[in-house]
């Protein structure tokens, strides 16, 4: 058993409002000290209309209705500060005399540091969508060094097998004297035409199916049938081929400074693969590489140059001529044969050319 | 819009340094009772919503230490404009805060690159014209 004298000090020294009420006129009967302070310096006598506002009043008669328990959250004063009180309303007797008890804790610091999560919170994330923008940024810089399917199978994991394509067709387009061009004596009007040709070169691939793989210097490189397999890809790399010496005549004609390009296109095995560590980039080897170099030296400006055997896949879109013999370096004599849009031809006349 | 944020020599975040939002937290919760029982300043923030303060000192706190949030000298500026801030009670907020720091634990090194950090800030907040 508590010692009496201990236990109304103890109710005048705790860190909790209590105060005993009423129910009849809502008249406090008992407070402590803590519940005086939190409440406008309340004494036993005044009404609970004197703590509480009309709202809060009001929720607690409903509460009262029933025989259970409930809280409910007001606002006090410590000090000069307005502090959270959470307030638990028990229906009790004393002496036989019902009465209700009023247990006030100041939750205030739990509030508080509910309001700082929330903002810490708030900071994070708006954290997280700064970085996922930059990750979307680094992805999109590596997706300008690799094809899509490359560059997720480096994201799981870390490296890139090299992979055999076979067969696809191997497109290489280099400028003429481009050493020599005019615009070659200011070289930012030369990166700048570069770029934008470049970029419609970029365009004309994707339309035609073609992945762009790289750029060295004036040379481009592109390649049909990779990384996904295209049974049309030697068509798709001689559209290709035919919309970009289109696209330069095109440009040549309102442009001060003239581009012409020789381009080849070669059909055969590659192997595509990620090479470096560092600085890595995204490369195809293979004769099929090697025979589109030497084919595109073989141009005059302007003419894309084929093997003849393309005829069997393109005649029905495209006119071969110009069929000779060239010794390609590593290849031996090969039959070549220059790659012509149709126009109005019909197909066995630019089939006769070739028989 | 110039925004700082503070890093420890090391290169790592003073925020990082003292164990990320762990050891903000018990900072932004000493200073703020530090500030709001204040007799210099404490009157400033008698009718401010409680949230709004919190979600203030959090970010003020945290960008101070290299956290996750920046300081803006703009919104700092605009925030304090019209609330007429003597020198005095910038000085008081400035002791408050190293007060905090030194009771929670932080080296009197970092302490005094966060102080010397927010006295950047003296112009933007104190707007009250000397008689």
């Amino acid at each position: 058993m508590i010692p009496e004298t201990l236990s109304s000090k103890l109710f005048s020294a705790i860190g909790i409002g209590v105060a005993l009420v009423s129910p009849g006129d809502l008249t406090l009967r008992l407070v402590n000290p803590t519940f005086s302070q939190w409440f406008k310096g309340v004494s036993i006598g005044d009404p609970l209309a004197d703590v509480l506002d009309e709202g809060a009043l009001q929720r607690l008669k409903d509460g009262l209705a029933s025989d259970e328990p409930f809280t409910m959250d007001v606002a006090g004063k410590a000090g000069r500060r307005t502090i959270d009180i959470e307030v638990t309303v028990r229906q009790a007797r004393h002496d036989d005399e019902a009465m209700v008890l009023l247990e006030c804790q100041n939750i205030s610091r739990l509030r508080q540091t509910e309001a700082m999560i929330d903002s810490y919170a708030a900071m994070v994330e708006r954290k997280e969508r700064e970085l996922e923008r930059e990750k979307v940024q680094a992805e999109k810089l590596l997706l300008n060094l690799m094809p899509r399917s490359v560059y997720e199978e480096y994201r799981a994991y870390g490296s890139v097998m090299p992979r055999l394509y076979e067969p696809v067709s191997v497109l290489m387009i280099d400028f003429v004297g481009f050493t020599d061009m005019a615009v070659a004596a200011d070289p930012t009007v030369t990166v700048s035409e570069l770029n934008d040709i470049y970029t419609a070169f970029d365009r004309i691939a994707e339309l035609y199916g073609c992945e762009r793989i790289k750029t060295l210097g004036d040379a481009y490189l592109a390649v049909a049938g990779l990384p996904h397999p295209n049974p049309d890809h030697v068509r798709a790399a001689a559209q290709c081929a035919v919309k970009m010496i289109r696209f330069l005549k095109r440009r040549n004609e309102t442009h001060p400074h003239t581009w012409r390009a020789r381009i080849g296109v070669a059909t055969g095995p590659v192997v595509g693969s990620v090479v470096g560590v560092q600085k890595y980039v995204y490369d195809v080897f293979g004769p099929a590489v090697n025979q589109a170099a030497r084919l595109q030296q073989c141009s005059e400006p302007m003419e894309i140059t084929v093997p003849k055997e393309f005829a069997s896949e393109l005649i029905d879109d495209f006119s071969l001529d110009k069929v000779r013999t060239e010794t390609l370096r590593g290849f031996g004599d090969v039959q070549v044969a220059r790659l012509k849009e149709r126009r109005t031809q019909p197909a066995s006349r630019s089939f006769e050319m070739l028989s | 819009m110039n925004e700082i944020a503070m890093a420890a020599p090391s290169g790592t975040s003073m925020f990082s340094k003292y164990g990320g939002f762990a050891a903000v937290r018990g900072l932004v919760m000493d200073f703020y009772d530090r500030v709001l029982d204040s007799e210099i300043v404490g009157h400033h923030f008698d009718n401010v919503d409680m949230r709004r303060l919190v979600d203030h000192q959090t970010r003020f706190i945290a960008g101070l230490m290299g956290g996750p949030a920046e300081l803006d000298e703009g919104r700092l500026a605009r925030a304090h404009r019209h609330l007429g801030i003597s020198g005095e009670e910038f000085e008081e907020i400035v002791d408050l805060l190293s007060q905090t720091l030194s009771a929670g634990g932080v080296a009197e090194s970092d302490c005094d690159s966060v102080i010397e950090t927010v006295e950047r800030f003296r112009h933007d907040i104190v707007t009250e014209r000397r008689p």
